[in-house]
């Protein structure tokens, strides 16, 4: 307490110096006076009783040097003093700080883009009232729906009966609540508006979601639990964001109805701006709906199926509640919930029902499905880019460095003048600080522009959706981040160049030759130099490896054509079709975009390759035994109609595709790829034999045709391609009703060789079909391709930017020490040319030099650039880490830009006339 | 340089608690008086820079254990008068309770004999 009130009286005193020192002064006088008066009493002659006095008193200058250091802030004083002189000597050399704050800004700029990137998706939580009160069930996060009694690893997904016996039973928590994992999309329009329907995403959520997450509304209300009955009129809660950008923040959208897939809908509620749902995703819900209108809203609707998992919960815990005892309860209830369904489970899940348990895990940042996604490169580019402001910092230390030898005068006689050592590192350390604090604020404009180009490409946006939501725009700790680096790197930059400075010999002021300094002050900066370039040949690699692993990525072969391949995407659910609706509506779209001018041939299917979505199944074989609970038997599959092999330019090795005579009436035939009958065939011939997706339909399909192997999925990307299998449209079984997979979404147009088909012309020929179904989006099959490698190609890229930065920063490095060393040798060179050296052996001599301190950091970097392989791990596609070819193109990037760096002063040295040389003693 | 220092700085403590007795028994003081005082007490025993006195004073009065003002001297000299305040009070009263605490811990181990600890 008294330190404190000490403190701000010392802050007073020291804004009101002056008068304080009038004081002090006041009552020294004052004080002499007296003690004179009183040597005079005792019969001194005049002057010695002054002198006397003065004498007792003691040094008055010492004295007011120690009532100052009581009185002010010494070290603020001093903090000034050296802020204001640093800046007059940067002042004074432009060149030289303008390089050192651009560099830095560099390092600063690039590492604290990345940094609000980690923020964003990796620290962050939802936007939500005490996000350390929510919790989630599971671990990993799943999408998006699995069956039965039992899953693997852990119950990380429930049903809708499940997430009821959960909510009901569990004390711990306040709220519970579910919302399905797979994002649907719905066709809305405003009810009485001519515009066609527009499609949107949205999420089903319990009535207690927005209670749980303490959410209030902007406008109107949000969703209850009366909302989220059965019986309830259906009500949809809207974003802010589509409320402000579509309906140009229409406040009779309140109250107003919409239609959902063609179902009204009453929009009760605008939720806040911030609020973006329960994770953090690209293109984030419009549209909040309860639960319970799941059935009043899709043709297939899983609300009331007890066994079909497809809900992601989370909840908010009671105060001081436990989570521990939370988990242990639910654990409890898990299984009482699967042994009352004992009688449903197939005799593999009862198998599995003993490991059957569940986790609950920290819920504050939501499903953090992007999380795990992004958490691998993220890391990656968090590295990469700590190591090029590392590289920065050796560049600056080194500027700083050539700039200490230059002042060395200067400090040696200021150590000779009585100079403390502490008073002299200070300087040189102010200005260290104050550049990379420059460099800072000039680097957040630099991050700034930085994360927008990133977000962009890492999140493209679709037309008209929400996008990813990250704001570029730093935020507090991305301000405390950059500030936080830019004090460590000025210190880290600035305290060797300080501490050299004074390693001087305050003699040396006196000598003034500045001879006799030669090879001081060499070796740091030679550590500096291979540090850099260990460093940047690990960049270089790691970048040329990611290239390389991009190259392969998009060059391998697809299994498919890519040229004049035009992929539409619809959805007949959202313009609210009937499933016996269906078999026609495909033929009338087929004919009907079959006869514009320029397609050349058309098909339909569930999931074109590498558009994001596949349907997985059981696989049973005709005459094998089946399965064991442990032995993996899925495959995927595709609903592709007739010619769909033609149009996708994928091969058929054995047997035929699918064709106009795979009728419903005719037997129901498959076609496999090569992995299928790899992997359940083996080597006998699989044309003819048959197989089913449940176990005791053994027989529902018979193989007619092997198709080459291609890219369905979009993960797994660096593996061989899994099991497929593609059933005709034809024979889909119509009769049984809402099954989802009847549903197709893509549609494949070959278009004729020179012939560009227009967008337009497509959309005419969907609208002529039915100006309700709306086209989700229209894209060539390349771009679709190449939007599957959009993460990578960024990564890629990014690590190169950084690599080639990395490499120019370092040939700077060794440009400007190459030089200094040799103009410091003018003399000794002008020597050996006068004893008949020749040119090429001074070019020689100097390049030794570089190349010595090159080959060292090759000694230190190559076994890191094989750390960095090996941390790259994934990211490489099943490329070999410890890929010989990049490593050399790596070495030999560094080899050939120090080659230049060293060059120039090389030519330079060589070109002294020795006559010179030898008279600049 | 650090060693010197401290025993400045263990000189200022007393110096401190001397000032504060002083004007604890004598009432309002100007800083000649304060130093005199000090000289008259401790003898010859202590010679001190009586200049030391001042930045001791400033440090009581940043703590709030004194207070100045401007009045006059006996001899109608402008002076700057110092008083104890209510808080410097207490700190003497803490401080003198320490220090015969120390006293009297040096003071028991300066009787002990070696015989005492056999």
């Amino acid at each position: 307490m008294r330190a404190l009130r000490r403190f701000f009286k010392r802050l007073g005193s020291w804004a009101r110096t002056h008068q304080d020192e009038e004081r002090l002064q006041a009552e020294i006088e004052e004080h002499l006076a007296m003690q004179t008066s009183e040597n005079l009493r005792a019969g001194l002659s005049p002057t010695e009783a002054r002198r006397q006095a003065v004498l007792k008193f003691g040094g008055v200058e010492a004295i007011k040097e120690d009532y100052r250091a009581q009185k002010g802030l010494p070290f603020l004083e001093t903090l000034a003093q050296d802020t204001r002189q640093t800046l007059r000597r940067l002042r004074k050399a432009p060149s030289f700080t303008i390089t050192a704050v651009l560099t830095l800004a560099l390092g600063i700029g690039a590492t604290t883009s990345i940094f609000t990137l980690v923020h964003a998706v990796l620290l962050k939580s939802l936007p939500v009232a005490n996000p350390a009160e929510l919790y989630r069930l599971g671990k990993e996060s799943r999408c998006c729906y699995t069956g039965g009694y039992s899953q693997d690893r852990e119950f990380s997904l429930v049903s809708y009966d499940l997430y009821k016996f959960l909510r009901d039973n569990t004390k711990g928590f306040a709220e519970l609540a579910a919302f399905p994992a797979p994002e649907p999309l719905f066709g809305v329009r405003r009810a009485g508006s001519s515009e066609a329907a527009q499609s949107y995403p949205g999420e089903f959520v319990s009535g207690n979601y927005f209670t749980m997450f303490d959410i209030r509304p902007y406008a109107g209300r949000m969703l209850t639990d009366t909302d989220d009955q059965a019986s309830t009129p259906p009500v949809a809660v809207i974003s802010y964001r589509l409320w402000q950008e579509k309906y140009g923040s229409d406040p009779s959208v309140v109250g107003s109805v919409f239609n959902l897939n063609d179902k009204p809908f009453t929009v009760v509620g605008i939720t806040p701006p911030d609020f973006f749902g329960d994770s953090l995703r690209n293109s984030p819900p419009d549209f909040f709906l309860p639960l319970n209108t799941e059935p009043f809203v899709e043709t297939d609707a899983d609300l009331n199926k007890v066994d079909i998992h497809w809900l992601d919960l989370i909840g908010r815990i009671q105060p001081g509640a436990n989570p521990a005892s939370i988990e242990a309860e639910m654990r409890v209830e898990l299984k009482q919930w699967l042994g009352s369904h004992w009688g449903e489970m197939s005799a593999s899940d009862r198998a599995k029902f003993p490991s059957q348990t569940l986790y609950l895990t920290p819920g504050g940042a939501g499903i953090s499905s992007m999380r795990e996604q992004y958490e691998h490169w993220l890391l990656i580019l968090m590295t990469v880019s700590g190591f090029v402001l590392l590289i920065v910092c050796a560049n600056v230390a080194n500027l700083m460095m050539v700039r200490g030898m230059e002042r060395r005068r200067q400090i040696s006689l200021s150590m000779a003048l009585g100079a403390q050592a502490a008073r002299v590192i200070r300087q040189p350390l102010t200005e260290s600080i104050l550049l990379s604090l420059f460099g800072g604020a000039a680097g957040l404009l630099i991050a700034f522009a930085a994360t927008r180009l990133i977000l962009h490409f890492a999140f493209p946006a679709f037309a008209g959706f929400a996008s990813v939501p990250i704001s570029a725009s730093p935020s507090m700790p991305v301000l405390l981040f950059a500030f936080i680096t830019s004090l460590v790197t000025g210190i880290a930059f600035g305290i060797a160049p300080a501490w050299m400075a004074t390693r001087v010999d305050p003699i040396e002021a006196l000598r003034g030759a500045s001879r006799s300094t030669a090879g001081a002050g060499s070796l740091p900066r030679k550590t500096l130099v291979v540090l850099q370039a260990a460093l940047s040949l690990v960049l270089l690699s790691a970048s040329g490896l990611l290239t390389a692993a991009l190259h392969n990525l998009e060059n391998q072969n697809f299994g498919f054509e890519q040229d004049r391949r035009i992929v539409a995407k619809m959805n007949p659910r959202l313009a609210g079709y009937r499933t016996d609706q269906l078999s026609l509506l495909y033929r009338r779209i087929h004919d009907s975009i079959a006869s514009i001018p320029g397609a050349s041939s058309v098909a339909l299917c569930l999931y074109a390759p590498l558009s994001g979505g596949a349907w997985g199944s059981g696989v049973w074989v005709d005459g094998h035994p089946p399965p064991g609970p442990k032995d993996d038997n899925s495959s995927l599959w595709d609903r592709v109609t007739a010619g769909y092999f033609d149009v996708m330019g994928t091969p058929i090795i054995k047997g035929r595709g699918i064709s106009e005579q795979d009728t419903a009436t005719s037997r129901n035939v498959a076609v496999i790829n090569e992995a299928f009958a790899r992997k359940f065939f083996g080597n006998e011939d699989p044309i003819g034999k048959r197989f089913g997706r449940k176990p005791g339909a053994s027989r529902e399909f018979e193989v007619v045709g092997v198709a080459r192997d291609a890219r369905y999925v979009t993960f797994s990307l660096g593996r061989p391609s899994g099991p497929f299998f593609f059933l005709p449209e034809a024979q889909a079984e119509y009769s049984q009703g809402n099954l989802g997979s009847l549903f197709l979404h893509d549609i494949v147009i070959l278009t004729r060789p020179q012939v560009n088909l227009s967008i337009v012309q497509v959309r005419q020929a969907m609208a002529s079909v039915d100006p309700n179904l709306p086209v989700i989006s229209i894209r060539t099959l390349r771009e679709q391709v190449a939007t599957q490698f959009t993460q990578q190609r960024l990564i890629a890229r990014l690590t190169s930017f950084f690599g080639i930065l990395s490499l120019l920063l370092a040939s700077i490095g060794l440009y400007g020490l190459t030089a200094y060393n040799a103009g410091r040798r003018v003399n000794e060179i002008g020597l050996r040319m006068a004893l008949g050296a020749n040119r090429g052996q001074v070019v020689a001599l100097v390049l030794r030099g570089a190349f010595g301190l090159i080959l060292f950091g090759l000694f230190i970097g190559l076994p890191l650039t094989f750390a960095a392989g090996r941390f790259l791990g994934s990211q490489l596609y099943g490329m070999n880490p410890y890929n010989p070819v990049t490593t050399l193109v790596a070495v030999l990037a560094l080899g050939l830009s120090a080659l230049a760096a060293s060059l120039i002063p090389a030519l330079r040295a060589s070109s002294i006339s020795p006559l010179e040389a030898l008279r600049t003693e | 340089m650090s060693p010197m220092k401290e025993k400045k700085d263990v000189l200022q403590g007393t110096l401190a608690l001397m000032v504060l007795k002083t004007l604890d028994v004598l009432g309002p003081l100007h800083g000649y008086a304060i130093a005199r005082r000090i000289e008259q007490i401790s003898g010859e025993l202590l010679s001190v820079n009586q200049g030391t006195l001042y930045p001791v004073l400033l440090k009581l009065e940043q703590e709030g254990s004194i207070a100045s003002e401007w009045g006059a001297s006996e001899n109608n000299r402008k002076a700057r008068f110092y008083r104890l305040t209510r808080g410097g009070r207490k700190q003497l009263q803490a401080e003198s309770r320490g220090w015969e605490q120390t006293a009297a811990i040096i003071g028991r181990f300066f009787v002990l004999k070696a015989d005492d600890l056999k």
